[in-house]
């Protein structure tokens, strides 16, 4: 792939004058408080205070307030009303929202340019990962030893469902967030996103979906998992209405964000740029935006239901007015598979692009990679009433369900065997990246092979509900996912910063996080196989031994994290530099300039080969 | 071997892909983004009608359109009264089908408006009357608003006053009913939005004769609303 590139600096942007141009992150939250007050203020003088439902009604007013007010003061509505008045923003405007000539001040900003979208993911994404691992981390020691009383067991319970959550937020944006924005529209040949002001629309609302997440730990918590099954989720404290809102929130960010990958890549691919030429790594994040387009409405249905039965005393899930907790438990699970693909997708694909870079060979079967994404992407839809096994909900149809879960290690197989033949007679580079794909792979394999055991539905009677299911997906969204987002950071770090992450940091972080999720990991499935349930806050002594083993680990992996914290942090500014292709690559991030420049292109590129042409001879070696 | 078949960024910055276009220039993309975003309701489209029809065939315990306890006051009432008798089974009718295709009727009115007047602002260039009738559109488009509110306030509510739970509640059948209502609403204040935007940009001359892109979109928009519309309407009419 190649290109004629140049960049010159655009005109500059009139700067100050107007409200709307000093709003940041602060006036955001100033804005949420406020409006939070408000709509408590007038809920809590207008609902009647007799009524059963009076607190959840007043803390849903709470919870819309906040992100009235949270978009109010981002400036996020400032368009949709200058829209409405036909008074559309002038070039100026534009460029000042793209954060031209602002500096650092434009990462706090709701700016459009891709690139700082990108930046503020992936600071998202370490606070979401960060406040999840700190609860993970108690929920770790107060397992520690059977009978613990670190923290009281509500407040346990609370831990269970925001850790869950949290981390299930963090890992959906983890690779799809970050380097969706920050690369794909670069390696699609584009100046921006399709729509850049919808792009920080996504980012700004997941920041006001989080506050919201987080509040629930202040507000009395509740005492289920993130799954939020009914009846309970009825029953729980208004801390379930934060937590549903947050979700609701979320699917207007998750919405938006995969509207605009999906019309980015199909409709502002440069000149030359076939589908057949696009990265892999772009096929992951639209493949994984159309699936989630398909899966989170279920998500905020099924939430806004919850919030309905609570407040407007329907009767969703309430058997005595007609409804059905398994209900909740379809809508839910229609799109709790499909999201596990969502957050997988990304990270693959992202590895596929770092094995054929750092083996210097084309991706292997690039078109089977492909079809392994849709066709896991597919058949993830099918598949959600293996979760309901157990339940009791239509038996007869375990065997059909059972059948299009095992169908499922055959795209996964095909991503193996896409990674293991770029990789194979390749000249492997073991730097930063490779290493974290290594893990991955070997960590994916172990998840794969326990999800086949738990598909099966006479196994599936026995562990369901244990702690081997906790392990398995562990293993995925920390040993396969997480590690794949960090081969994805070390990667393209250098393209946001201009510097190497640190090696030597990386790899102690490597092998501190590697070692344990083995250590943490697999004495849980040794729990779990003694039959040890899972989200109690205390436990009989024969699981004692593989506890402590289990707490041993995880304090392993989050000292791993904090040393690979510390080396991005260190490495911004004071990394090994790195130009402007440090990885040799032929994608078009690695020929712009680092950091690339604002619209990212002069003129735009036209392209001619496909990204992973390295040579004959490299290939054959 | 690369090629530069692209100008500069120019002055307006209407160029690929930069910060600030011409509608004509994301147009194509931004069809594109309306299809999407119809796609995803679509989803949540089938989403309702799913938990209609689940609640409707499971009916648990025969709850579908029934509740036991009390009805005919308000909240009030019962919270006051003394000595209630046994609370009963109370069955809910239907809501009115009139009223349910009514809505419906009006959204398609509006919908036809806006396509009409889309039609007649590319073949005649008269922004003037695009204004007016994307007014119309929008004003018959609050007038759903309020039959979706009065529809709301048909929906009947129980008293249940069962050991420490006393309250109010609606039936499964109801609940679902209030959930498809309520996903309307928000679909017609979208429409109001939007057609208050049209009519009002229209009228500045944003919009005109020879840039009538916007309203292209926001018309796919409108179309769909009103066929998600007929649906609702069709499902719950006919199955209950």
């Amino acid at each position: 792939m190649t290109t004629t590139l140049e960049h010159t600096t655009t005109d500059a942007a009139p700067l100050g004058g107007g409200l709307a141009r000093r709003q940041n992150m602060a006036t955001a939250l100033v804005g949420g408080v406020l409006f939070a007050w408000l709509f408590w203020f007038l809920a809590h003088h207008f609902l009647d205070a007799s009524s059963r439902n009076y607190s959840d009604l007043v803390s849903v007013s709470l919870t819309i307030g906040w992100i009235i007010g949270f978009w109010l003061g981002i400036g996020a509505l400032n368009a949709p009303a200058r829209w409405m008045m036909g008074r559309d923003n002038t070039h100026a405007d534009d460029m000042y929202l793209a954060g031209q000539n602002q500096g650092k001040a434009r990462y706090w900003k709701y700016c459009t340019d891709h690139k700082v979208v990108g930046v503020q993911y992936i600071i998202m994404t370490m606070v979401l990962l960060g406040a999840g691992g700190i609860l993970a981390m108690a929920i770790r020691t107060e397992l520690i030893v059977p009978g613990n009383h670190f923290v009281d067991q509500q407040v346990y319970n609370g831990f269970i469902a925001v850790h869950g959550l949290l981390m299930i937020l963090a890992l959906i944006v983890a690779v799809a967030g970050p380097w969706g924005n920050f690369v794909v529209p670069i390696m699609c040949g584009a100046r921006d996103m399709a729509f850049p002001r919808l792009n920080a629309l996504s980012l700004w609302t997941l920041v006001g979906a989080a506050g919201l997440l987080l509040t629930t730990l202040a507000v009395g918590s509740l005492s289920m998992g993130w799954v939020v099954l009914e009846p309970i989720a009825n029953q729980a404290g208004v801390g379930m209405d934060f937590f549903a809102m947050a979700v609701v929130v979320f699917t207007v960010s998750t919405t938006v964000a995969g509207v605009n990958t999906i019309c980015t890549v199909l409709t502002m691919r440069t000149k030359g740029m076939t589908l057949a030429r696009l990265p892999i790594f772009v096929w992951g994040a639209i493949i994984a935006a159309a699936l989630g387009l398909y899966a989170f409405p279920y998500f905020a249905l099924v939430e806004a239901q919850t919030i309905m039965d609570r407040t407007f005393n329907t009767s969703f899930f309430v058997a005595s007015g007609g409804g059905t907790g398994w209900l909740q438990a379809n809508l839910f699970w229609l799109m709790g598979h499909p999201e596990v693909y969502v957050i997988l997708l990304p990270a693959v694909a992202a590895l596929f692009e770092i094995a054929s870079v750092m083996a210097r060979k084309p991706v292997f079967s690039y078109r089977t990679a492909i079809a392994g994404m849709t066709g896991l992407a597919g058949l993830s839809i099918l598949v959600w009433a293996h979760h309901m096994f157990t339940t009791g909900w239509a038996p007869t149809l375990g065997g059909p369900f059972m059948l299009t879960t095992e169908l499922i290690s055959i795209p996964t197989g095909l991503f193996f065997l896409v990674l293991i033949g770029t990789l194979w007679r390749g000249n492997i580079w073991m730097k930063l990246p490779t290493i974290w794909m290594f893990g991955f792979i070997a960590n994916f394999i172990i998840a794969g092979v326990t999800g086949i055991y738990l598909s099966d539905i006479p196994i599936d009677n026995q562990l369901h509900g244990t702690m081997f299911v906790t392990a398995h997906f562990h293993y995925v969204f920390v040993g396969s996912v997480l590690f794949g987002a960090v081969a994805a950071l070390a990667f393209w770090y250098p393209k946001v910063t201009g510097r190497f992450l640190n090696e030597f940091q990386g790899r102690i972080a490597f092998w501190l996080a590697f070692i344990g999720v083995q250590v943490t990991f697999l004495s849980m499935f040794l729990s779990g196989l003694r039959g040890m349930p899972r989200r109690y806050s205390s436990y009989a002594l024969i699981f004692e031994h593989t506890n402590f083993i289990t707490t041993v680990g995880a304090y392993m992996i989050m000292a791993g994290m904090l040393v690979l914290l510390g080396a991005v942090i260190t490495s911004w500014n004071k990394g090994e530099p790195a130009g402007p292709n440090p990885w040799h690559a032929n994608s078009l991030e690695w020929m712009v300039p680092t950091p690339p420049p604002l619209e990212n292109f002069t003129v735009l590129p036209v392209i001619t080969e496909d990204p992973y042409n390295y040579g004959e001879e490299l290939v054959r070696s | 071997m690369s090629i530069d078949t692209h100008s500069a960024h120019d002055a307006h910055g209407a160029s690929e892909g930069g910060h600030h276009e011409a509608p004509e220039v994301v147009d194509g993309r931004q069809r594109m983004g309306i299809w999407l975003f119809i796609g995803g309701d679509i989803i949540t489209m089938s989403a309702l009608l799913f938990t209609y029809l689940y609640l409707r065939g499971v009916n648990t315990g025969g709850h579908w359109r029934s509740m036991v306890g009390y009805i005919g006051h308000s909240y009030s009432y019962y919270q006051n009264a003394t000595n209630l008798p046994a609370p009963s089974l109370v069955h809910v009718s239907t809501l009115s089908a009139g009223l349910n295709w009514s809505v419906s009727a009006i959204v398609v009115v509006s919908a036809a408006i806006i396509w009409a007047a889309e039609r007649g602002l590319r073949a005649s260039k008269n922004a003037k009357s695009y204004s007016t009738l994307a007014a119309v559109a929008t004003i018959v488009t609050v007038l759903a608003i309020i039959f979706s509110i009065v529809q709301l306030r048909h929906i009947p509510q129980i008293y249940v006053a069962v050991n420490d739970s006393q309250t109010m509640s609606y039936t499964a059948y109801d609940s679902a009913m209030m959930v498809i209502i309520g996903s309307g609403i928000l679909h017609l204040f979208i429409l109001a939005f939007l057609g208050l935007g049209l009519t009002i940009r229209s009228a500045r001359g944003v919009i005109n004769g020879d840039k009538w892109y916007q309203a292209r979109l926001v018309r796919m928009f409108w179309v769909w609303v009103a066929i998600s519309a007929v649906i609702g309407s069709l499902v719950t009419t006919t199955i209950h």
